[in-house]
């Protein structure tokens, strides 16, 4: 199996007439390592993919890999293995000969390539559908032909352009698991791209947070989520409640009557102001009461149960308890409401 | 199982009016060219009158000839074009689709004496010049044909992965676009092919003499003869026709025994 390769990103733009795509973007993937890029649509995480790939140009900016310049070089001379949301498998080809496409076009001998074809339906577990066209294939074995095709090249970084969107829900989850499995198994270095923010966070050593065509913040899924470096990122990872507050001191915050600290990564505000408090569901912890905010709504999610409360504020508050716990609470029920956590994250209302 | 009756009516009305409309005719064609003389019995008298006329077989291969010689002319210059605006020219498609109409829309005379004049003199004065007015005609139809092909296929993401795989331009349109466009190609040529072997008006017009205009002539002194010749025609037509079908879907058939069935598994 190939080993990783290191992968230097630096200050790459590109626009499409006024729209700009990316914005000096910069990424450093170690030898090995899976890295999301996440973002809305219309970031430019898939521009970025795709300028890694060399089907896209930049404006500017440089491309490493193991210090060779990439932007220099030909897509087809890149040695770069490629996924495709839409799966792209060459419909007038088996498995086998998608497979095995990337190897004859190098001109392999015929013993080499048809044992790495071996070895790749091996690893996506599809020995059984060698000889079937792509037609005759469900989305996720095709989707497995795909990756099987991008790694039997032995590629120096394996791309995924959202592999999993065009899967159904189940599915999705056992392709994501298996494409971690396969990536760890061969320590191909990664650059996945989604917009789903829980496939990110299941699959990455890393995840990039982008937002007009730039990286807000990259860090490991566990930072990320408790430790947002920008309220954009704490908005778009996760479920945030948005509660009206009002900046009691430089460095707190008053938030449904609690006195709470502000967070370093907050936004600049001033002493009266009124602003957002960002609290995350799991923070906020409801007991019955006589009276006081109602519970409206309940969505049981498996083993935790969302309630959302009436507090008398625009929106409603959002409170994520264990299923087990949640039972006690039923639709009409009075509670009250308390923040379980020292510091939120503020911005302007 | 509840049976839709109105649905098969109609399904079965349509067949027997497609039956009349086709096979009426054809039959009586048929019947007819077997008249022997007189109109009395049926044999192959007619058949073997135009097979011994002068020019048949000459005639006939320079139409195939020339048809061959479109069609391939066709697919050199459509399939890269159609190809170039599926990839990367998409905004020039409105102005590529507006010249493939232009042929239907200029009287043929227009065509024929202003195409005539733009060509160089040596082409001026072989009947191949009819190879490129063949394919000005078909470019309507071919290009329409092409285009439907290749926009049910995703060519754009199916070229990437190709050369993200390694593979090379000339490599990829060989092994990629071509294949995945099969289809489209093979009804392209043949669209090209039949208009060759069968156009008439610009021929005539150009005062050249291919298996049409032949058989014009020679049907005026026979008209037993001329029927045949006519029932020849189509009956040839056909049959390459389904030739050139089998020829392109050989391998998908071959490729099909070989698979067994599959469970909709993941």
């Amino acid at each position: 199996m190939s080993k990783g390769s290191e992968l230097v990103i630096t200050g790459i733009s590109r626009s499409f007439g006024a729209v700009r795509a990316l914005d000096q973007f910069s990424l450093t993937i170690t030898p090995g390592e899976l890295v999301c890029l996440l973002g809305p649509s219309g970031c430019g995480k898939t521009t970025a993919l795709r300028i890694v790939a060399g089907l896209e140009k930049a404006d500017s900016g440089s491309v490493f890999l193991d210090g060779e310049d990439l932007l220099a070089k030909d897509a087809a001379q890149r040695d770069i293995g490629m996924v495709f949301q839409s799966y792209s498998l060459f419909p007038n080809m088996t498995v086998a000969e998608n497979i095995s496409y990337g190897l004859k076009v190098r001109k392999h001998s015929k013993q080499k390539i048809s044992q790495r074809v071996d070895e790749m339906l091996e690893l996506v577990s599809l020995q059984s559908k060698i000889n079937n066209f792509p037609h005759q294939l469900s989305g996720g074995q095709q989707q497995r032909v795909a990756l099987a095709r991008a790694l039997a090249i032995e590629p120096r970084v394996l791309l995924l352009d959202e592999p999993l969107s065009a899967l159904d829900a189940q599915v999705r989850t056992q392709i994501r698991d298996e494409i971690r499995r396969i990536q760890l198994e061969s320590g191909t270095t990664t650059l996945f791209v989604t917009h789903d923010q829980e496939e990110a966070m299941a699959i990455s050593d890393r995840v990039g947070v982008m937002q007009h065509g730039r990286l807000e913040q990259i860090d490991s899924p566990n930072t990320l989520y408790n430790k947002p470096a920008t309220t954009f990122v704490a908005g778009f990872v996760g479920i945030t409640n948005y509660i009206p507050s009002v900046v009691e001191s430089k460095g707190e915050v008053q938030v449904l009557g609690q006195l709470l600290d502000i967070s370093e990564h907050s936004q600049a505000v001033k002493k009266g102001e009124e602003v957002r408090a960002m609290v995350r569901p799991e923070s906020i912890q409801i007991e019955k009461a006589s009276h006081g905010p109602t519970v409206i709504t309940k969505s049981f999610l498996g083993p935790m149960t969302r309630i959302g409360i009436d507090a008398g504020l625009k929106d409603l508050i959002y409170a994520e308890l264990s299923s087990k716990d949640a039972k006690k609470f039923e639709m009409g029920d009075h509670v009250t409401v308390t923040i379980k956590t020292d510091s939120v994250m503020v911005s302007h209302a | 199982m509840k049976i839709n009756l109105t649905k098969y009516s109609l399904v079965g009305i349509a067949t027997l009016l497609a039956l009349i409309i086709f096979v009426v005719p054809y039959s009586a064609s048929i019947e007819y060219s077997l008249r022997g003389d007189f109109g009395k019995g049926h044999n192959l008298t007619n058949y073997y009158w135009f097979i011994h006329q002068d020019g048949f077989l000459s005639h006939l291969s320079l139409s195939l000839e020339l048809g061959l010689l479109a069609g391939i002319l066709n697919l050199l210059l459509m399939v890269p074009t159609a190809t170039m605006l599926h990839l990367s020219l998409q905004r020039y498609k409105p102005i590529v689709d507006f010249i493939c109409i232009l042929p239907l829309m200029i009287p043929v005379v227009s065509l024929a004496v202003g195409a005539e004049y733009s060509m160089p003199s040596f082409i001026q004065n072989s009947q191949f010049e009819l190879v490129f007015f063949f394919v000005i005609l078909a470019l309507p139809f071919t290009f329409r044909v092409l285009d439907s092909a290749l926009s049910a296929v995703p060519l754009k993401t199916l070229v990437e992965a190709s050369r993200s795989l390694g593979a090379s331009w000339p490599s990829t349109i060989i092994r990629v676009v071509l294949p995945a466009a099969r289809g489209g190609i093979s009804s392209a040529f043949f669209l090209s092919f039949a208009l060759g072997i069968g156009e008439y008006t610009m021929t005539s017009l150009l005062h050249w003499e291919t298996f049409t205009t032949w058989t014009v002539v020679i049907s005026q002194q026979n008209l037993l003869g001329s029927i045949a010749l006519s029932t020849f025609s189509f009956l040839f037509a056909v049959a390459l026709l389904v030739v050139i079908a089998i020829a392109t879907s050989r391998r998908k058939i071959r490729k099909n025994s070989e698979i067994q069935l599959v469970e909709e598994t993941v």
